[in-house]
């Protein structure tokens, strides 16, 4: 995913081909002689068992063995000692902000200490917003939940931040450490976080370290990819402009290319703040501090209602922080803000006042004993009582929804997409459906990407997962292909309209951060086979992204090309079709590459939730404690990733060239 | 110039105020801690399913009100809490389904768990099935005469006839018993167990046929009124686990029973708090007591708290002898 090229340049000249040579013929001839080679041969040939190496398990189980081996030595060595340091750090980080939110200020200080930061820094709109999302934890009955998560949060998105800013600046202007950094970008947003899990507690033991170590895998990539696509957007005239004026690279950084970059950087923070609260639940697998992980994982066995509101705090506070920031940023503008003499003071003197009326409140809280934790009166009850009746009606198999809409539609998608396309792909021979792949990865993409696709099926044979990944591969074939078909329609008119634009976003948000095992639960009900539930949530994990990225390609077409499309007397649905959807290909094709991301993101969920196969193998591994089988099934999710990758990436290399 | 004072003025108040809130919360924090020193903390690590709430909010109402312990609840998943326990971060696992691989890595090998013993319950895993299929088809009792009539199980995703596989995290052989057997069915992966739960009721709830993998101790099998199907009995050398890739005739046997195992943190067990003697000889007098707590937490949807509470309140001759009274 060279996040590179996003926005389309004009002047790139489309290849016109007749429709006999198009990319899109050669690829469906050759999935034809694909299918006939699998309808005349007939026989299932996996991959060959002489081929594998079976003691691969077996020896990752003696690592991780001989890893909490030494942990548990009474003199660790100095790689232990520190680590042990950094977590020792990293515990005390979050449970001292932990305590600052809850006994020390109180519910009114932390709550009027949110508003009163948010309206100083923000406006009057962010202010609302922190306000109203502290409420919502108090109506939910979460509050001291939601502290413990927004204090874990805290840290973990400040230090993605740290870490993955500078690292974005540095691979947005050396191609090189962009090349070395991207792979293992991939790595960490496709292997599963139930694989490591596992290792992660032997050096940071359990608690809120592990849980900040185990969500900055994840969200330190955003970070980066982000940051070094702001960078590299920086128009390179700009550049070139400020070197001939004689700026030293220093300068240019700091005052060409990051404030250039200032749009895109603030994605990078939203996206950071997105990816790292879509980790609360399985961050709080090894934490020892609750949040809101703990009613999730608990309540889907013994309260559902629960959980569902528990999904519900995380995605308040993912809105809130995001929106917050924003509006921020906004306001911190330096392009936008001429303040006098008069206006500074009068902001001073608004600082020292928020601070001021922060402490009065701390106190009053303590003096009226007030309580670290909102407890007096909550909705809770009401809202678990509503959301169980809403679920009791899910569940019935005789309702209208299930029994004319629900139950055949899943019936026909297993039957007629997912069914079909399982037992072709497991069932063709091998060596066809390598062959076929790679041959369309080079039609798509050159010879470099179908060499590695080769490699990579090769690299899942041989570590014996031939057959799951096959089938896997079927379920992320069609939850792609469903997910792109909705991403590209609803990214293009929320490009085109802008109420369309707004209304997604909140969407786009929930869908984003709520914990998959939450929504993913009602589907089993009224979707009850196996396949299907998982299914949706990949699908609706990952459009998400492909409407984001498909939405700013399109916009970002430049306007002189759009102008001149209607001077030529273009309408509007022919300027749409005709210009800004060919020329925002590059955005598209990384929308797509990002969703199949995204998807593979979802295999354990969907795994979870009856799609079986590899994501099941990754969290039998943790949940059996059988590392060996959880890290050999995520590698093959990780090499399936990379395949896809290159498979999709098309030729952006070769108008990567053209630029740099 | 004057405004700057003004600014000064201000910064050193809201200093001052801050100071002051922090004196206030140390003092109103400390006070309520000093009294119950003796027991001190306890960390008892409540899994992801309902009889181990009710286990664990159990001890945890017991040690509180008869001990004064100080009792912090986790939610650690089932294998990382070995290492937790091992370092002494979590005091005890009060119901651990036999994690044969942690008890070798962490009981034998490096002493930082100790085994304690069954929890008073017997954990059996089987195939089951709701009983009102054995009113049509009565030979469904046994495995046997399930087979030539696999196709009465079939579903959208397995036409042959399906069999509803466990959670990932439990221990299971169905693929291998199923081959052995000679069955045609196949085995589905439904996923964790809340999804299983999902579907194999909603298949109850339209009276459809349904097999599945699930076991006892359960609080929902007698509002279900599930039956057991039978399996050959057991051997010698009966493999249990189908991962170890044992031949294939060794898996052709019904599953164990066995006790559910307390698992503490040995440094828990060194450090001389009451609550160790307790938590020793804490246990279920049977199956039934768990099924009931976990009945009124997860079936009518009462806090843990509250249940314990209840129970201890309605079973004091069983809680006097956890005590050791």
């Amino acid at each position: 995913m060279a996040a590179s090229s996003i926005a389309a340049r004009p002047g790139i000249v489309l290849e016109h081909r007749p429709w006999w040579r198009s990319r899109m013929t050669i690829v469906a001839a050759i999935v034809g002689a694909m299918v006939i080679c699998h309808l005349t041969l007939s026989r299932t040939l996996s991959w060959p068992d002489s081929l594998v190496w079976h003691s691969l398990t077996h020896y990752l189980d003696n690592i991780q063995n001989w890893l909490a081996a030494e942990s548990a030595k009474t003199d660790p060595n100095f790689a232990y000692r520190l680590i042990h340091w950094i977590s020792s750090g990293l515990d005390a980080l979050v449970r001292w902000l932990y305590h600052l939110l809850s006994s020390w200020l109180t519910w009114p200080g932390t709550t009027l200490l949110g508003g009163l930061l948010a309206w100083r820094f923000g406006g009057r709109r962010a202010a609302v917003i922190m306000v109203g999302s502290f409420a919502s934890f108090a109506a939910l009955g979460l509050w001291d939940d939601s502290m413990q998560t927004l204090a874990l949060m805290l840290v973990a998105v400040a230090l993605s931040l740290l870490v993955g800013v500078p690292l974005g600046i540095v691979a947005g202007r050396s191609d090189r450490f962009n090349g070395l950094i991207t792979p293992v970008l991939d790595a960490m947003q496709i292997v599963p976080a139930f694989a490591y899990l596992m290792p992660v507690v032997i050096f940071f033991s359990v608690g809120p370290a592990a849980a900040v170590i185990t969500t900055m895998v994840y969200s330190v990539p955003p970070a980066v990819r982000i940051t070094a696509l702001g960078i590299r957007s920086v128009p390179a005239n700009t550049v070139e402009a400020a070197l001939a004026l004689g700026s030293t690279k220093r300068q240019l950084l700091w005052k060409v290319q990051l404030p250039l970059a200032r749009r895109l950087l603030l994605l990078s923070v939203n996206q950071t703040i997105l990816f790292a609260l879509s980790m609360v639940v399985i961050a709080g697998l090894i934490n020892t501090e609750g949040g809101l992980g703990a009613p999730v994982t608990n309540g889907l066995n013994s309260d559902p209602a629960l959980a569902i509101l528990a999904g519900v705090a995380i995605v308040v506070m993912a809105i809130a922080l995001d929106r917050v920031t924003e509006a921020i940023a906004e306001r911190t503008d330096t392009a936008k803000r001429h303040l006098d003499v008069a206006g500074r003071k009068r902001a001073r003197l608004a600082t020292g006042a928020v601070f001021l009326s922060i402490a009065v409140a701390a106190i009053l809280g303590h003096l009226l004993s007030a309580g670290s934790a909102y407890t007096r009166w909550t909705a809770q009850d009401w809202l678990r009582t509503q959301v169980q009746n809403a679920l009791d009606y899910v569940q019935k198999p005789t309702t209208f929804l299930f029994k004319d809409i629900t139950n055949p539609v899943g019936n026909f998608l297993v039957a007629h997409m997912l069914q079909p396309l399982d037992t072709f792909l497991v069932e063709t021979p091998w060596f066809i459906t390598l062959a076929g792949l790679a041959a369309i990865a080079f039609v798509l993409s050159g010879l470099r990407p179908a060499t590695t696709t080769i490699l990579m099926f090769a690299l899942i044979g041989a570590i014996g997962e031939w057959q799951d990944a096959m089938d896997t591969f079927s379920q992320v074939l069609v939850a792609t292909a469903i997910a792109v078909a909705i991403g590209i329609v609803l990214g293009v008119l929320a490009a085109e309209i802008p109420w369309v634009s707004r209304a997604i976003r909140p969407v786009n948000d929930v869908l984003q951060t709520l914990p998959q095992l939450v929504y993913v639960i009602p589907f089993v009900y009224i979707f009850p086979i196996s396949y299907v539930p998982g299914l949706i949530a990949s699908v609706l994990y990952a459009f998400p992204v492909v409407v984001r990225l498909v939405e700013r390609g399109v916009r970002d077409v430049a306007p002189e090309t759009v102008e001149a499309a209607g001077a030529f007397g273009a309408t509007r649905l022919q300027t749409l079709v005709k210009v800004k959807i060919p020329l925002a290909r590059d955005a598209i094709m990384l929308g797509i590459n990002q969703g199949i991301i995204m998807v593979l993101a979802v295999v354990v969920i969907a795994g979870l939730v009856g799609s079986g196969a590899l994501g099941y193998a990754v969290a039998a591994g943790l949940q059996r404690g059988q590392f060996g089988i959880g890290v050999v099934a995520s590698i093959a999710i990780l090499a399936m990733g990379i395949a896809l990758d290159r498979v999709t990436r098309g030729n952006r290399s070769a108008a990567k060239g053209g630029r740099s | 110039m004057r405004g700057k004072w003004l600014y000064g003025a201000v910064g050193v108040v809201a200093a001052l105020a801050a100071v002051a809130g922090l004196i206030v919360a140390s003092t109103a924090t400390a006070r309520p801690t000093a009294a119950k020193a003796s027991c001190g903390t306890v960390t008892l690590n409540e899994q992801a399913w309902t009889g181990s709430t009710a286990n664990t909010y159990v001890a945890k109402y017991v040690l509180e009100k008869y001990l004064g312990c100080k009792v912090k609840v986790t939610d650690i998943a089932e294998i990382p809490v070995y290492q937790a326990m091992a370092q002494g971060k979590v005091s005890a696992v009060l119901e651990d389904w036999q994690h044969v691989a942690q008890y070798k890595q962490y009981a034998t090998k490096q002493k930082t768990v100790t085994l304690e013993g069954s929890n008073g319950l017997t954990g059996h895993i089987g195939w089951f099935i709701p009983k009102y299929l054995l009113q049509k088809y009565p030979s469904f009792a046994t495995w046997k005469g399930i087979k030539g009539h696999e196709k009465v199980f079939a579903s959208p995703e397995a036409p042959q006839g399906m069999f509803l596989g466990g959670d990932p995290s439990y221990e299971q052989k169905d693929t291998q018993l199923i081959q052995a057997l000679g069955l045609k069915l196949k085995h589905v992966t439904v996923g964790a167990e809340t999804a299983e739960v999902a579907r194999y009721s909603q298949l109850i709830a339209q009276r459809k046929p349904v097999i599945f993998y699930w076991w006892t101790p359960e609080y929902r099998n007698a509002e279900l009124n599930l039956t057991e199907v039978k399996l050959p009995a057991r051997m010698k050398g009966c493999e249990d686990d189908g991962t170890t890739n044992a031949p294939i005739a060794k898996y052709r046997c019904a599953y164990s029973s066995y006790p559910l195992e307390k698992v503490f943190s040995t440094k828990f067990v060194k450090s001389g708090s009451p609550a160790v003697a307790v938590l020793k000889r804490w246990a279920w007098p049977s199956n039934a007591d768990q099924n009931l707590v976990s009945s009124w937490i997860a079936g009518q949807h009462m806090d843990p708290q509250k249940a314990a509470e209840k129970y201890v309140k309605s079973h004091m001759a069983v809680v006097n002898k956890w005590l050791g009274k």
